[in-house]
């Protein structure tokens, strides 16, 4: 019993890091209409600057602030620079998201060089809780609360203010929120950047929960990504939050149970929704 | 419809081209610039069968990889544990082939149906889930170490394999633009255009679509035997996203939708890659070379969406047309065409 525990709340910590990562690639979809492959490349470069912030100012606070700014200014440069030349053409979008995660997990070797960073969990965040048998790791509770918050404070600004009206409506009709004079442009830039300072935290919040960090993990987080917003179905947003537990669940659990199967599961798992179920599996089949 | 005369400019530029490759490891007496061109050749088999998807279907596929990786492994596999004659290497080409053409068909009819998102999500999980597999299993492939094997006697001589490999090239390159030239052909370039459309016409697009994946399978396949015998090793870094990237800067750079430009864009790519890796002794920026195809690749995508040969090819074609008369010209198709903003 004391292992299911502690595999599932292992599986739910890594689920709400893929969660704080799908959210922004469904809902920049769901908008935007745009399939961002080069989320992964954010994701890791939060990871590197927050930790660089971090090591800098001594205060993980402070880190993970520095991992959103870079977040937002990432998402800026690359809302405008790539992705709005290329809107409305699915093809050219595919190839040049995937040719930004290229230079942006480059760059990353050059600034700060080639090799893994070793990180470590800050003081007041390490360590365990003994409950009767089960071991809790601290940090994992606190990844699991943060998630949990993040997905609250967007649920209160998707249903009940009005950019999140406009987000919402935009996702069901662009052309009629625009007739309506909203400038879905400025709405777009927004909820890109939103996305991207997503990506960027949970890349942050990853460092000290896999200790190590490496340029390479962009791109297998952001497949995990994907596999998420598939499952959850493109654009839905509880859905992307319901299908990053399944996931993670599974990875973790299979990953104990049946060790060399854990990284094909979610793939099978993937090509299985889409083959049978290709808007998801938590949306209405109206919705998608 | 397609009257070509024999001795076309077209045909004897071809001519003069080969000719000069023939006598190249002759004339340039460097294994290392034979090895380079075997590598460009090599190279140019696989992204020339990734146009067929890209520029010629009009479908982004990130799986290309596991055609290539089933190549290499068939090969290794079979030399590794039968002889290393020629004969055993020639029926290895065959196997992957015919493996690479099942697996393709198989995931082709499963993907294809679904939008272009999708499946290129789709193809990039399946590829990945071939480099677990190719990870795991390693009572055959060694995993990640890999295995090295005997190539066979006649290949000791990197020249008789340079010729091998430009006798593949030419031949790819003949099949394809028949292939593309043929009546199906024609159909691929119309679902690339109007996918819709094609079908409103009473064509089934997923059959088609599912043949030119079949056949770029089988191509890249046959490229990928033939790497695995010009390094005389194999490990799981073919099965590897590296080489879709590699397939896929080569064809957008060369120029999509001509059968030209993936050769052109994998001479481009090889040898700066060569000599940029050579330069990083002296400028360590040059170590991460890949940023500048990145960026390349970038503006290519926004300015020359047509790459090298594609921009080459128009910009003829207008100075051709303006010393004749005034007229537009016909033959290039752009791949994209910028559609309403909102579709």
């Amino acid at each position: 019993m004391d292992l299911f525990i502690s595999l599932f709340i292992n599986g739910l910590a890594t689920g709400m890091l893929i969660f704080l990562l799908a959210a922004g690639l469904t809902l920049i979809f769901g908008l935007m209409d745009v399939l961002n492959f080069a989320h992964g490349g954010l994701f890791v470069w939060g990871a590197y600057s927050g930790i660089f912030v971090y090591t800098w100012s001594g205060s993980f606070i402070v880190g993970i602030l520095g991992a959103i700014v870079t977040g937002f200014v990432l998402g800026w440069i690359t809302e405008k620079l790539i992705i709005t030349p290329v809107y409305g053409n699915h093809v050219q979008q595919i190839l040049i998201t995937l040719g930004f995660m290229l230079v942006l997990s480059e760059c990353i070797k050059v600034v700060f060089g080639p090799n893994s960073i070793p990180v470590d969990v800050p003081s007041y965040l390490a360590g365990s809780w003994e409950i009767g048998e089960v071991i809790v790791i601290k940090y994992r509770i606190f990844i699991i609360v943060i998630g949990l918050v993040i997905f609250g404070i967007f649920q209160y600004v998707l249903k009940k203010t009005k950019i999140g009206l406009i987000v919402r409506a935009g996702v069901m009709d662009k052309e009629m929120v625009q007739v309506l004079g909203i400038n879905i442009k400025r709405v777009f830039l927004f909820v890109f950047m939103t996305g991207s300072a997503m990506a960027a935290f949970g890349g942050m919040l990853m460092a000290p929960y896999s200790g190590v960090i490496y340029a390479e993990m962009g791109m297998e987080y952001a497949i995990l990504g994907f596999i998420v917003v598939v499952i959850g179905g493109m654009g839905s947003f509880s859905g992307s939050l319901m299908a990053a537990i399944l996931v993670g669940l599974a990875g973790s659990f299979m990953a104990y149970y049946v060790p060399y199967l854990s990284l094909a599961v979610n793939m099978i798992l993937m090509a299985i929704v889409l083959i049978f179920r290709p808007q998801g599996l938590f949306t209405n089949a109206k919705e998608g | 419809m397609r009257h070509e005369k024999y001795f076309s400019l077209k045909n004897l530029t071809f001519l003069i081209i080969i000719i000069a490759l023939i006598f190249f490891p002759y004339v340039a007496d460097s294994r290392t610039l034979t090895i380079l061109m075997t590598q460009i050749f090599i190279f140019s088999i696989l992204a020339m069968s990734y146009d067929i998807l890209l520029g010629y279907t009009g479908i982004v596929s990130f799986g290309h990889a596991m055609f290539f990786g089933i190549g290499a492994y068939t090969t290794a596999i079979l030399l590794s544990t039968y002889n290393n004659t020629m004969m055993i290497f020639l029926i290895s080409i065959i196997v992957g082939m015919i493996f690479a053409g099942i697996v393709s068909f198989l995931v082709g009819l499963l993907t294809l149906r679904l939008k272009s998102h999708f499946f290129a999500m789709l193809t990039l999980a399946i590829s990945g889930l071939f480099l677990v597999v190719a990870e795991k299993w390693r009572t055959v492939t060694k995993g990640n170490d890999g295995f090295t094997f005997r190539a066979p006697d006649v290949f000791r001589d990197r020249v008789i394999f340079y010729f091998f490999v430009l006798v593949c090239l030419v031949v790819v390159f003949l099949v394809l633009r028949r292939f593309v030239n043929s009546p199906l052909g024609k159909v691929l370039i119309a679902v690339r255009e109007n996918e819709q459309r094609t079908r409103s016409l009473g064509f089934r697009t997923l059959h088609y679509k599912v043949t030119a994946s079949v056949v770029a399978g089988v191509v890249a396949s046959l490229s990928g035997s033939l790497y695995a015998i010009s390094l005389r090793f194999v490990n799981t870094s073919v099965m590897s996203m590296d080489i879709t990237l590699d397939a896929l800067l080569m064809t957008i750079i060369g120029g999509v939708g001509t059968l030209i430009g993936p050769i052109v864009g994998s001479l481009v790519i090889e040898t700066a890659q060569h000599y940029l890796s050579g330069l990083a002794n002296d400028y360590p920026i040059f170590e991460r070379w890949i940023i500048f195809f990145g960026m390349l690749y970038i503006l290519a995508v926004i300015f020359f969406p047509k790459g090298i040969v594609g921009t080459v090819y128009v910009k003829y074609l207008t100075w051709k047309s303006k010393k004749a008369k005034p007229q537009l010209p016909t033959q290039s198709v752009p791949l994209v065409k910028d559609k309403e903003r909102f579709e």
